[in-house]
């Protein structure tokens, strides 16, 4: 490591900059709140008629009545596509998910005899609907709307797996992409251009904050060890299922939570204790740690896969619209995740501005010669720093999780992203991974509005790239670092 | 008890899998073991040279030769692009470039709006039919046991080893010529080269093409027994990869041969065993727990090969450069 001096002027400049941004952001969600009342709910992965868990594809349907938004349950509805074919009815909801065998484009019709005469019924202009499932997208939205009006009432385009039409109607917003890395669920209540985007914006606020926790965390293991942790996408997936063990044995979310917060800085010491400090003793160099870290990450994601299985995992989650702000409605989980996230990061910049220990990480990742000689304790603000950023990627898999869903490799398909927001930021620098953690995410969320959604993780690894060829140092980095 | 399993991994290790696993291998260590170049993206050299090979001969309906040509073409154009930009970055900014781009290539490949080309998420299939028809074996059923190939079958396990061969000898000559010495000079000490007068971009791009030409033959190699399935081509295909370099060693050019059978040998009998425990109540886990366990030996041999044997089974210790 080589010194980096202005790096921690820069910080300290910019640390109340954001403060401020982010605290100004939070009021003005909360003052432009307005109670929900019976808007539509939103909530990707609902119960499962036929296991769509376990499908890589499937389709929701969601049939409702115009008039109240209400849902109609007890309807039934075929889904046929290639060599596929199943009948399936919906739930009190009006809900149903149906795992496909593969991608392509199916049809969902719905028997109108089914549907209650007291509840209308469905424009024959929409029914049967032809869905484009791509591969790997989850819960694409059919959505019907029944109306007494006589089809007067057309039900909405569906979304398709495009997810560039972002219609009003679609639960979980749009499909989640291959890697899933992000679902968002923000829900567009609204039309319009300007609706989209600001849902997206949203959502693209919300995962930013959600990735800033464990991006902050893998800078500063980049800051004064200097190794890229290609294990830190299996932090972030151990918190997500230390919060699902949690409340699988009846604990509440709050417990879940915390419980994810401290058994992943209880997972960092362990790590350090048994793999990192041993190989700093035996001067490892950089190189052979990266591959120990992709070593680790996986034996650990595959121990994951070994303990819970392959399939999606749900947290027990509220999908009744909490806060809706013009478009855009959140669930109570999405606001309390956004209040924990900014919270805590909150705390970090306190303790990397004004305590002891962040005095000292500042110190040894500027120089860790220097830093031992004046009294430092390297090894012993390492092995912090593992604590803490395990603490906090443990956190962001919790709040992940709630925010979008959960399985054995959450974490390891946002690593690149992680990667790509410290080094957008400026690599070691903690409030440099928080900009690019938000700059990051909200261009990708927005990039969704002219790419195919799919393509939105590889606009992120473009910009990625881009950063490293045009401005190695990152935003907030110093500027004589020369990749 | 049915020991068949033995003899199959035995078949696992003379596979056209293994043999495209040594020659993305062999491409592996001309970058990094020769020449220190820290890629992390040999699978998108594999997906690359891959899709150029199945799209050229599928949709194209190419003769064999000119596939293969567009494979080397293909992936030959995909080191300059990645190369030029990214060869005078520090070396582990070199590895997120290189990761990055190879799962950039796995996206794209697979987004819907792609299919017409690229088969979208499923994938193309059967692209090994031109080569199949140059089979000269005649039809049959040739081997013993559970060891039997159709002709088809040897006719790609011999083509495949013989490419592999071929690679080993050019590297073998290579890396003995005054090129080698430049290029092993520059993973020792990039500046003392520079010095001396030599132009080390240069020779790092020459050195990341042709090692990317190996890696495009491999994927094109890997889908003569298989169709091609974008998913295949993640990054774990890439760690797979260093696993097999550092277990035969990553500075010698017979190492990826000795590393892929072993790696292939040790899984395909970890994997046997599993299912004899399974299948006879020995081991308290379920066949669907049983998949994973492969994947958790090869990351904690991963992690162990590099910390305490760097040079792997046939490297010399005096030249593991990257532990210094």
């Amino acid at each position: 490591m080589t010194a980096h001096p202005i790096a921690p002027r820069l910080a300290r400049r910019a640390a109340p900059a954001i403060v401020g941004v982010l605290l100004a952001l939070f009021v003005a969600l909360l003052a432009w709140a307005t109670p929900a009342n019976a808007a539509p709910a939103s909530r990707a992965g609902t119960a499962d008629a036929i296991d769509p868990a376990t499908a890589t594809e499937s389709i929701a349907v969601w049939i409702r009545q115009t008039s109240d938004k209400a849902g109609i349950p007890d309807v039934s509805v075929t889904v046929t596509g290639d060599d596929f074919e199943q009948t399936v009815t919906t739930d009190p909801e009006g809900r149903v998910t149906v795992g496909l065998p593969g991608p392509g484009t199916y049809s969902v019709e719905v028997d109108a005899s089914t549907v209650p005469e007291s509840a209308g019924a469905i424009p024959a202009a929409s029914n049967p609907r032809e869905i484009d499932v791509s591969a790997t997208n989850t819960n694409v939205p059919a959505n019907f709307l029944a109306s007494t009006t006589g089809g007067g009432a057309a039900a909405p385009a569906p979304s398709s797996s495009g997810g560039t039409s972002g219609s009003s109607e679609a639960p979980g917003g749009t499909a989640g992409d291959g890697t899933g890395a992000a679902i968002p669920q923000a829900n567009t209540g609204g039309t319009g251009f300007w609706g989209v985007v600001a849902s997206k914006l949203v959502t693209g606020i919300i995962f930013g904050l959600l990735l800033a926790l464990a991006a902050i965390g893998a800078s500063l293991i980049y800051g004064v060890t200097g190794l890229n942790n290609f294990a830190h996408g299996e932090l972030v997936t151990f918190g997500g299922l230390m919060a699902y063990t949690l409340t699988g044995f009846g604990m509440p979310g709050w417990v879940a939570i915390l419980g994810a917060l401290l058994l992943g800085g209880l997972f960092g010491l362990v790590q350090d204790t048994l793999i990192w400090r041993p190989l700093r003793r035996r001067r490892v160099a950089l190189v052979p740690l990266m591959i120990v870290s992709i070593g680790l990450a996986l034996a650990t994601r595959y121990l994951f896969v070994f303990f819970y299985g392959a399939d999606r995992l749900t947290l027990p989650n509220n999908p009744k619209p909490f806060l809706v702000l013009g478009p855009v409605s959140l669930r109570f989980t999405d606001v309390v995740g956004v209040v924990i996230a900014v919270i805590v990061l909150l705390a970090v910049a306190y303790v990397m501005l004004r305590t002891k220990l962040g005095k000292a990480a500042r110190a040894v990742s500027d120089n860790p010669a220097l830093a031992s000689a004046s009294g430092i304790n390297v090894d012993g603000v390492i092995r912090s720093v593992w604590i803490g950023a395990a603490a906090l990627a443990g956190l962001s898999g919790v709040l992940i999780a709630y925010y979008q869903s959960l399985r054995w490799d959450t974490g390891s398909a946002i690593l690149l992203l992680i990667f790509a927001a410290v080094t957008l930021g400026g690599l070691g620098s903690a409030f440099g991974a928080l900009v690019g953690s938000l700059v990051l995410s909200i261009f990708m969320n927005l990039s969704t509005l002219v790419l195919p959604e799919n393509l939105k993780y590889a606009a992120a690894l473009v910009v990625l790239i881009l950063i490293l060829l045009f401005r190695p140092q990152g935003i907030l980095g110093r500027r004589e670092r020369v990749g | 008890m049915n020991l068949d399993f033995i003899w199959l991994a035995v078949g696992e290790a003379i596979s056209p899998t293994t043999a495209a696993y040594a020659l993305a291998t062999i491409g592996l260590v001309i970058h990094f073991g020769f020449t220190g170049l820290l890629n992390f993206g040999q699978a998108g050299f594999m997906a690359v040279g891959g899709y150029a090979f199945a799209i050229t001969s599928l949709k194209l309906g190419w003769p064999m030769p000119f596939a293969l040509l567009a494979t080397i073409v293909a992936s030959a154009v995909f080191a300059l692009i990645l190369g030029i930009p990214t060869l005078r970055l520090r070396a582990d900014y070199l590895s997120i470039v290189t990761i990055a781009a190879a799962e950039i290539i796995r996206l794209s490949v697979k987004t819907a709006e792609l299919t017409a080309i690229t088969g979208g998420a499923t994938g193309l299939n059967g692209a090994a039919r031109n080569f199949n028809e140059l089979n000269p074996i005649p039809e049959g059923r040739y081997g013993f046991g559970v060891l039997t190939y159709s002709a088809d079958q040897v006719w790609v396990r011999l083509v495949g080893w013989a490419l592999v061969l071929l690679a080993c000898l050019i590297v073998f000559l290579l890396i003995r010529s005054p090129w080698g010495r430049v290029v092993r000079g520059i993973r020792e000490d990039e500046d003392a080269v520079r010095s001396l007068g030599k132009n080390v971009f240069s020779y790092k791009m020459q050195s990341l093409i042709l090692g990317g030409i190996l890696g495009g033959l491999a994927g094109a190699l890997f889908i003569l027994p298989r169709s091609l399935q974008p998913d295949n081509y993640g990054t774990q295909l890439t760690f797979f990869l260093y696993t097999i370099m550092l277990l035969g060693g990553a500075t010698t050019v017979f190492g990826p041969i000795i590393g892929s059978m072993l790696f292939w040998l040790v899984l395909s009998l970890s994997d046997g065993l599993l299912s004899l425990g399974v299948q006879s109540n020995i081991l308290p886990i379920t066949s669907t727990q049983q998949g994973p366990i492969r994947f958790i030996i090869v990351g904690v041999a991963l992690a162990l090969l590099v910390v305490f044997r760097p040079q792997g089974l046939l490297g010399k210790k005096k030249e593991v450069f990257f532990s210094a």
